[in-house]
C-alpha cells in the first residue's frame, strides 16, 4: 500500500435526496501512475474531481492521500493543504496577473521560485510569453500556462479535468503528446478525466469507464 | 438681409445653439472661479496662507486617507460577503446595506453629536442603566477626526460596497478554485487574489467617497473641523472676502480634479473578469453557528452605524416633539423645497432628452463632448459651485440690468442653475440608458412615415421614455434635497428648504426641531436607493 498516491473508498456523493452522483465508489492511483477516467457528460467524473480536490465535501465514504486520510466522516483538509493540482477546461488563469506571476502564485515564498518558473516555462515551450497577460495568449497558450502553474507547486497527484477539450484538434493533438513528455520527465502521478477515448489512451497507461456515478 | 435670416435660422435648427448655451452655463462658474487664481492676492490671502492653510490641507488630507481606508475595508469586506457566502438575513443586507446613501453625512453628524456628546441620549442612558454619577462621560467625543472619519465612512462606504460586489459577482468560480489549490485559504483569496483583481473598481469607488468627502461642508462645520470647505465658508463670511475664498476654491477644485481624473482612467480598466466563455459564476457558501454569526455582524454594523441610528434617534427627537415639528414654517419648508427639486429635476430631464435626442437625431461630436462635459459636473462640489454662481450673478445683473435693483443675484435662477449643474449627470444616466432601449429602426420607420425632429421627439421618443423621464425626475428631486451649501449660499432672502433648516437647527444645537425635516430629506433620498436595491437584486447571478 505505501506505493499509492491516491485510494478512493466507497465514496458517495449526491445533490439533494434523490440526485445521485456518485454512487459506491472505490479505486487507487499508484505513485507515477497516469490513470484516466472515461465517462459521457454529466457521469460525475467532474464532481469525483472536486472531491478529491476537497473543493465539495461528500456524503460519505473516504479521501485518502499517500496514506493520510483527506476526507472521511470526522476529517476534511481544506483544499490549500491537500496539495494536489486541478486543470480544468476553463483554465482559471488570473487575469491581472502576468504568465510569470500566474506559474509564480503557488510557490510564491518558494526560494527557488525563479528557476522553477524558468524550468516550466522552457519545458511547456511559453519562455516567449512570460510578460503576458493572459488576454494577450492563445486558447492553447493559456492552456499550458495553466498546466504550468499547476506543476510549480510539485503536486502530489495532478488532475485534469478535460483540460483541451476547447482547442481545435490539431492543437489538442500536439498537445497530448508535449504534455505526455512532460508528466514522463517529472515523473507525475496523474488523474485524468476526459468523454475523448483517444485522449485517455495517448496520455495515460490506465483507463477506467464510469457511468451513473459508478466505476464500470 | 434675407441671406443672413436663412443662415441664422439654419444654425438655430441644426441644434448647435443648445450646446453653446450648455456650454456657457457649464462653465462660466467654474472659469469665475479658476480665474481667481489670476487675480490680485489680498492680505486675507496671505494672513491665510501663513496661518491656516497648512492646517486645511493636513485636516483635509487626515479625513481623506482615513474615510478612504475605511471605506475600503467595510465596502469591499462586505461585498465578499454577501457575493460568497449565504446566511440569516443575506437577502436583506444585499440591498439595505446601500440605505446609508440616503443620509446625508451632516445628518449623521447631527444625530452623532446628539447621542454621543457627553449630555447626549447615549451617556445619558449608561449613566441611568449603571447609576453613575453626572459627570462621568462613557462615549469618546464624536465632535473630532476620528469622529469625522466614521461618519464619513458609515454614510459613503456605499460607493464601494456596490462597485466591489459588481465585480466580485464577475468573478469566475474556478479562479478561486484555483487559488485554494494552489495554497490559498478562504481570508487569502480574498486579500491576495479577489481584492487586486477587483482593485481598478474600487479604486474608482474610493475616488468618489473621497470627492464626496473633500466637497461636504454641513458635517466638518458641525465637527468644526477645519478643511477646505469650512475654510471658504469662513473666508466669504466672516472676512467678506469673495476673492480670497475663491482663490481657496480654485485650490480644492483643483485637487478634486486631480481625484476625478483619476477615478475616470482606473474605472475605463476595470474589466479584470473572466472574458472565457466557460465562465463559471461564483458559487455561494452556506454559512452556520459562529461563522454565520460573523457573517452576519459583517453586514449589520455597517446599516446599524450608518442608517438605524440616525432615523432611530431622528423619530425619537420627532416623537419628542410630539407632532409639534408640522407647523407652517414646516410645510412651507417642504413646499420650497418641493418645488425647487421638482423644478430642477424637469429642467434637467428635459435637457437631457434634448441633447440626447440631438446626438441621436444628429450624430455630432461636438454635442457628444458637451454632454459628457455637463456630466461631469457632479464632481463639482456645491460651494464652489455657489461661489462660482454669485459672482456671475452679479457680472449679470452688472451687465444686463445696470438701470435696475439687484435682479438674478440671490435669485432662484441662480440656485436653479447651480442645481442643474450638479445633478445633469444623474438625469443623463438614466435618459441615455432609455434611448439605448429604443431601437434605431423605430426612428427609421417613423422618418418614412413622414414624422422627423420635433414630432418625433415629442409623438415617438418621449412616450417611450415616460419611464426614464419619470426616473431621472426623481433621481434630481433626490440628490437636490439633500444639496446644503449651494443652497445655504445662493437662496433668496428669508427662502428655507428643508436642508438649510436642518442645518440652522442644527447649528443652533436645537436637535428636536432639526428631526422633522432631517426626516423629510431621508424620506425623498429613499428613492434612488429603491431603484438601486431593484437593479441589484435583478443583477444576482443564476
Amino acid at each position: 500500500m505505501d506505493n499509492l498516491i491516491l485510494e478512493i473508498k466507497e465514496l458517495n456523493h449526491a445533490y439533494g435526496e434523490s440526485d445521485i452522483i456518485i454512487e459506491d465508489l472505490s479505486f487507487n492511483i499508484s505513485i507515477g501512475e497516469r490513470v484516466s477516467i472515461l465517462g459521457p457528460s454529466g457521469c460525475g467524473k467532474s464532481t469525483l474531481l472536486r472531491l478529491i480536490a476537497g473543493l465539495e465535501k461528500p456524503n460519505s465514504g473516504e479521501i485518502i492521500k499517500k496514506a493520510e486520510v483527506m476526507t472521511s466522516h470526522e476529517i476534511f483538509i481544506p483544499p490549500e493543504k491537500r496539495n494536489v493540482g486541478l486543470v480544468v477546461q476553463e483554465k482559471a488563469l488570473f487575469p491581472h496577473l502576468t504568465v510569470y506571476e500566474n506559474i509564480c502564485f503557488g510557490i510564491r515564498r518558494n526560494k527557488d521560485k525563479n528557476k522553477i518558473v524558468s524550468d516550466l516555462l522552457e519545458l511547456l515551450k511559453i519562455d516567449s510569453l512570460k510578460n503576458k497577460h493572459p488576454h494577450e495568449i492563445s486558447g492553447g497558450e493559456q492552456q499550458r500556462v495553466a498546466l504550468a502553474r499547476s506543476l510549480a507547486p510539485t503536486p502530489d497527484l495532478l488532475m485534469l479535468d478535460e483540460p483541451f477539450s476547447a482547442l481545435d484538434e490539431e492543437l489538442r493533438k500536439t498537445l497530448y503528446e508535449e504534455v505526455s513528455e512532460v508528466f514522463s520527465e517529472k515523473n507525475s502521478s496523474i488523474l485524468l478525466v476526459t468523454h475523448d477515448a483517444y485522449e485517455a489512451e495517448v496520455m495515460t497507461d490506465k483507463q477506467l469507464r464510469m457511468e451513473n456515478g459508478k466505476l464500470i | 438681409m434675407q441671406r443672413f435670416l436663412n443662415l441664422k435660422l439654419n444654425i438655430i435648427s441644426s441644434w448647435r445653439l443648445l450646446p453653446l448655451a450648455v456650454l456657457i452655463i457649464f462653465t462660466a462658474p467654474l472659469v469665475i472661479v479658476l480665474s481667481s487664481l489670476l487675480g490680485s492676492y489680498s492680505d486675507n490671502w496671505l494672513h491665510l496662507y501663513e496661518f491656516v492653510l497648512l492646517d486645511y490641507v493636513n485636516s483635509s488630507l487626515i479625513l481623506v486617507i482615513g474615510v478612504a481606508i475605511l471605506v475600503l475595508i467595510i465596502g469591499t469586506v462586505t461585498a465578499w460577503t454577501i457575493t460568497n457566502y449565504n446566511f440569516i438575513g443575506k437577502n436583506i443586507f444585499e440591498w439595505a446595506l446601500i440605505l446609508p446613501l440616503s443620509i446625508p453625512p451632516y445628518i449623521l453628524a447631527y444625530t452623532f453629536t446628539g447621542l454621543f456628546d457627553p449630555y447626549g441620549d447615549a451617556n445619558n442612558l449608561i449613566r441611568y442603566l449603571f447609576d453613575l454619577s453626572n459627570d462621568y462621560v462613557f462615549f469618546p467625543n464624536v465632535r473630532s477626526m476620528y469622529g469625522a472619519i466614521i461618519v464619513f465612512s458609515f454614510t459613503l462606504y456605499p460607493y464601494v460596497y456596490l462597485v466591489s460586489r459588481s465585480a466580485l459577482i464577475n468573478q469566475s468560480k474556478s479562479m478561486k478554485e484555483a487559488s485554494r489549490l494552489l495554497g490559498l485559504n478562504q481570508v487569502q483569496v480574498f486579500y491576495k487574489l479577489a481584492l487586486p483583481m477587483i482593485r481598478p473598481a474600487v479604486i474608482a469607488g474610493v475616488m468618489l467617497v473621497i470627492m464626496e468627502t473633500l466637497s461636504d461642508f454641513g458635517a466638518v462645520d458641525h465637527f468644526a473641523i477645519e478643511t477646505f470647505t469650512t475654510g471658504i465658508f469662513r473666508t466669504w463670511y466672516g472676512l467678506y472676502d469673495l476673492q480670497t475664498a475663491m482663490q481657496l476654491a480654485s485650490l480644492l477644485l483643483i485637487i478634486i480634479g486631480v481625484f476625478y481624473l483619476i477615478e475616470k482612467n482606473t474605472r475605463g480598466g476595470s474589466i479584470y473578469t473572466s472574458n472565457n466563455s466557460n465562465f463559471s459564476p461564483n458559487l455561494e457558501e452556506d454559512l452556520q453557528g459562529f461563522k454565520a454569526l460573523v457573517a452576519f455582524l459583517i453586514c449589520f454594523i455597517p446599516i446599524f452605524i450608518g442608517f438605524i441610528i440616525p432615523i432611530v434617534e431622528l423619530s425619537f427627537w420627532a416623537y419628542e416633539v410630539n407632532l409639534g415639528f408640522f407647523n407652517d414654517k414646516f410645510v412651507s419648508n417642504a413646499i420650497n423645497t418641493l418645488s425647487l427639486s421638482l423644478g430642477t429635476g424637469i429642467i434637467c430631464a428635459g435637457l437631457a432628452l434634448l441633447i440626447n435626442f440631438s446626438i441621436r437625431f444628429k450624430p455630432n461630436k461636438l454635442v457628444e463632448k458637451l454632454s459628457s462635459l455637463l456630466s461631469l459636473g457632479y464632481a463639482v462640489p456645491g460651494l464652489i459651485l455657489a461661489v462660482g454662481m454669485v459672482q456671475l450673478m452679479v457680472y449679470l445683473d452688472t451687465f444686463l440690468f445696470s438701470g435696475l435693483d439687484i435682479v438674478l443675484t440671490g435669485s432662484i435662477f441662480g440656485l436653479m442653475i447651480a442645481y442643474v449643474i450638479k445633478t445633469y449627470a444623474l438625469a443623463n444616466s438614466s435618459i441615455e440608458s432609455g434611448y439605448q432601449r429604443i431601437s434605431n429602426s423605430m426612428d427609421e420607420s417613423s422618418r418614412l412615415l413622414g414624422i422627423s425632429g420635433w414630432r418625433m421627439l415629442i409623438n415617438i421618443h418621449s412616450p417611450l421614455m415616460k419611464t426614464a423621464l419619470l426616473t431621472s425626475v426623481l433621481l434630481v428631486m433626490s440628490d437636490v434635497v439633500k444639496e446644503l451649501p449651494a443652497t445655504l449660499i445662493l437662496r433668496p432672502f428669508n427662502f428655507e428648504t428643508l436642508a438649510v433648516s436642518t442645518y440652522t437647527y442644527a447649528s443652533e444645537e436645537r436637535m428636536l426641531q432639526a428631526a422633522a425635516p432631517a426626516i423629510a430629506i431621508v424620506i425623498i433620498g429613499l428613492i434612488p436607493i429603491i431603484f438601486l436595491s431593484k437593479m441589484i437584486r435583478s443583477s444576482r447571478p443564476n
